[in-house]
């Protein structure tokens, strides 16, 4: 331990990083995406802020949820929404969803050596107009997946999405099939209840949710009319379209 | 002028910024990226350059924070764990391959693809770090069309592998992790080679990679010759697998199968390697509890629906 | 008028007071040396057709490669320096595979025709440390032809760095004359099949030799089948239908 004295031999060493709590997760519905993270932002045991936003909306069909370190997930989506806009201007459009998901691979493999400590989950839509959600390891390795928790309570989200998502170790009653996608509403139930839930069990977790919400271009709100506060944050009306909910989540 | 005296000073804001984008190879800023070469800028020169940090040991700073070997409290956990195994045969190469993905002891993914489809007639496989495998597997995708366009003829399994771990090579002690079979038809016949980020490159008939190789190795030595029908070799494959999936902790969720034969590579099928212990592929599970069962009195023999239950 | 230009007709970045780039100039003449080639778009795909020169009758015309691959969904004809077009469709298809590498995608043809105007910009002298690239204009043109999200396209370089989108384009020595017949016969409903035949009709009226399979390439670009060079019986089989 580096105490000052030099009485014995000592070791430092370049420690950039830190760990800033927090969880978030994703969730593809068939022609819908819902992204959702907590506020909280926190350093070991002592709170630094109640409202520090971890998840960004791209374009009109892509979300990103970073979480980590919240310096480099700050650098990196600022990163990512500058070689979006470039994007922009080299090809005239703006960029698919999966173009993207392999975009954050490059980008994170780039500090292969000097990794970005974040967790990455992309949800939004695809050109088919289905929803999606892409997860990604530190250095790039990534998947496309139907749900996906990271984060400080991945470990008490992630077991609950496997058995209401994929419906893992249910056994359903003869006759009865599983539903192919779940429905806006029962998507939007589960997130919230995972994250009151981790709220409940995870020192790291709470104060505020932001759940996006991702629809298919021509899909109307259904799912979406009944929730409370939902604001639009659409650019484009023609295409897909992209809604925030607010939650409070307990303070202590 | 003024950048000829800029280029040679020694001093000054310009050449402070030089020498730290030599130091973080901090390709985003430069003015390439901007419409010139349609925003591909430094890529247009292949790979992007990587930043290093600016210690005096990269390697060991980034084993310090990543390799959850020497530190499981380690913060940035790299997903690991596997078991892969291809081999060649009379009727092309198996590829066959578990699906988890561990960091420290939490399954961070049951459902990981680790045959990486190079192209219609390339597959590689995914053992070590899951983004080295997937990055440099599918850039090797791209040299290998590269090839293909200036030769007009299809890039050979040998020089494919061997572009890879030519490539490895060059950043060995660096920390990459990859252990890969390289798997294709060519007009040699069905080739596999193994290639590591160690620089490791042989030609073979069997290889299995992973810490559950020794357990799949058990049932494929075992169960190994050039004569198999093309059944009999997908069900090895798929039953070596299972094996390493049953004995190996860190292996386990599914099996995913792939055949290549002349004409390119087919998917034959995703399996759950907890089907497999009870039912099996065909109704008979690979599970030991069948063999004992009724042998003893700890094993009476299975009432008919019983077995139903269990699944 | 020599006088005046002799002056400035050496240097490849110096304007002349009447602001020409003399050495451009000079460049996109030389591609009225080479031999024609004949681009045509429809709603179906894009035709490439180019004109073989078989000078002698030792020479194997297979050989002769003026029609490129850049990839799947893109192919490429040329006129002029063909040499030059190796080194620019070498850079397309770079490009190409590290647009799909990095956003797995296949890039726009837009695109690809822009990276390689890029290129064709880039002689002169070096800017700071980069590698030093061509000390003169490339003297070719090239016929870009692709199938994207926009349907297909076909689009003309010269070695300005310029790039036009056409509906049906003809470069080379015998252009001209196929340039208009091209604006005569072309029509929006045109079929892929018209249009292999209308490009094959065009290069019989400038070609000194007369046409047969040996001495034409036809290529074509499809959204279902990608990129490929018709073989010598399809083509046949166009030449006896035209």
């Amino acid at each position: 331990m580096p105490d000052g004295s030099y009485a014995h031999p000592q070791q430092r060493q370049f420690n950039p990083y830190t760990e800033n709590g927090g969880t978030i997760l994703a969730i593809a519905g068939a022609d819908f995406t819902v992204i959702a993270g907590d506020t909280r932002q926190s350093e070991g045991y002592s709170i630094q802020t109640r409202y520090a936003p971890k998840v960004f909306r791209l374009t009109d069909r892509a979300v990103l949820a970073v979480n980590g370190f919240a310096a480099d997930g700050n650098m990196f989506v600022k990163k990512v929404k500058q070689r979006l806009e470039w994007y922009r201007h080299a090809h005239a459009k703006d960029m698919p969803l999966r173009a993207i998901a392999r975009l954050i691979q490059t980008m994170l493999y780039a500090q292969r050596f000097f990794p970005y400590y974040v967790y990455n989950i992309l949800g939004g839509i695809e050109e088919d107009g289905s929803g999606a959600v892409y997860s990604f390891d530190p250095v790039g390795s990534y998947e496309r997946e139907a749900c996906r928790a990271a984060g400080a309570a991945q470990s008490l989200v992630q077991p609950f999405l496997d058995n209401q998502i994929y419906f893992k170790n249910q056994q359903l009653p003869p006759g009865q099939t599983r539903p192919l996608h779940l429905s806006l509403s029962d998507v939007l139930s589960i997130v919230i209840d995972s994250f009151t839930s981790a709220t409940e069990r995870h020192i790291e977790v709470g104060d505020g949710l932001e759940i996006y919400v991702v629809l298919a271009k021509g899909r109307g709100p259904q799912g979406l009319e009944a929730v409370r506060g939902a604001q639009e944050l659409t650019t484009n009306a023609e295409g897909d379209r992209v809604f925030i909910v607010r939650r409070e989540l307990k303070k202590d | 002028m003024n950048s000829f005296v800029s280029r040679f000073a020694s001093t000054g804001h310009d050449v402070e910024l030089r020498k730290a984008r030599e130091a973080f190879g901090d390709e985003d800023e430069s003015l390439e990226m901007w419409g010139s070469q349609a925003g591909f800028g430094p890529l247009s020169k292949g790979v992007p350059s990587f930043s290093v940090p600016a210690v005096p040991d990269p390697s060991a700073f980034l084993r310090l924070h990543t390799d959850d070997h020497a530190d499981p409290s380690c913060r940035i956990k790299i997903k690991h764990g596997t078991t892969t195994l291809a081999f060649r045969f009379r009727g092309g190469v198996i590829v066959a391959v578990d699906s988890r993905a561990t960091a420290g002891s939490y399954i961070a993914s049951g459902t990981v693809k680790k045959v990486i489809e190079i192209n219609p007639y390339l597959l590689g496989t995914m053992a070590g770090g899951a983004a080295d495998c997937q990055y440099w597997e599918t850039y090797l995708g791209i040299q290998c069309r590269l090839h293909e366009l200036r030769n007009r003829e299809r890039i050979s399994v040998s020089a494919a592998s061997k572009y890879l771990s030519n490539l490895v090579y060059s950043y060995k002690g660096m920390g990459l992790s990859m252990g890969t079979m390289i798997c294709g038809w060519d007009k040699t016949g069905p080739a596999v080679f193994y290639v590591d980020s160690d620089g490791t490159r042989l030609k073979g008939d069997v290889f299995s990679v992973g810490s559950g190789s020794t357990f799949a190795y058990g049932v494929l030595d075992q169960g190994y010759h050039w004569d198999l029908t093309d059944e009999e070799a997908q069900e090895l494959g798929r039953r070596s697998i299972y094996a390493a999936g049953h004995r190996d902790a860190y292996s386990g969720n599914t099996i995913n199968l792939y055949h290549v034969k002349e004409d390119g590579w087919k998917f034959i099928g995703n399996y759950d390697v907890s089907e497999m212990h009870y039912e099996g592929p065909a109704g008979v599970g690979y599970g030991y509890e069948i063999r004992t069962a009724g042998k003893s009195s700890a094993n009476p023999p299975p009432e008919p629906e019983s077995q139903t239950a269990q699944t | 008028m020599f006088l005046t230009r002799s002056e400035y007709d050496r240097g490849v970045n110096t304007f002349s007071p009447e602001g020409r780039l003399f050495q451009v100039e000079y460049a996109i003449e030389a591609i009225k040396l080479g031999s024609t080639t004949v681009g045509v778009s429809t709603t179906e795909g894009v035709v490439l057709g180019v004109e073989k020169r078989v000078q002698s009758p030792l020479l194997e015309s297979s050989s002769i490669e003026k029609i490129m691959e850049i990839d799947k969904h893109l192919g490429c004809a040329m006129s002029g320096l063909i040499a030059d077009a190796r080194t620019m469709i070498d850079h397309a298809r770079v490009t190409s595979q590290n647009h799909a590498f990095t956003y797995d995608e296949r890039i726009k043809v837009e695109s690809v025709t822009q990276a390689v105007c890029d290129l064709a910009l880039r002689f002169g002298e070096s800017v700071h440390d980069e590698e030093a690239m061509m000390s003169r204009p490339f003297g070719v043109a090239l016929l870009i032809a692709g199938v994207d999200e926009k349907g297909p396209q076909l689009f003309h370089t010269d070695p300005s760095g310029t790039f036009v989108r056409y509906d049906a384009k003809a470069v080379g020595s015998g252009s001209e004359a196929a340039q208009s017949e091209l604006q005569d016969k072309w029509h929006k409903q045109m079929t892929l099949k018209e249009a292999n035949i209308l490009t094959l009709r065009v290069l019989k009226q400038v070609m000194e030799e007369k046409l047969d399979h040996h001495n034409v390439q036809l290529a074509q670009v499809t959204a279902d089948k990608g990129f490929e060079i018709l073989d010598e019986v399809r083509l046949k089989a166009l030449i006896d239908d035209m």
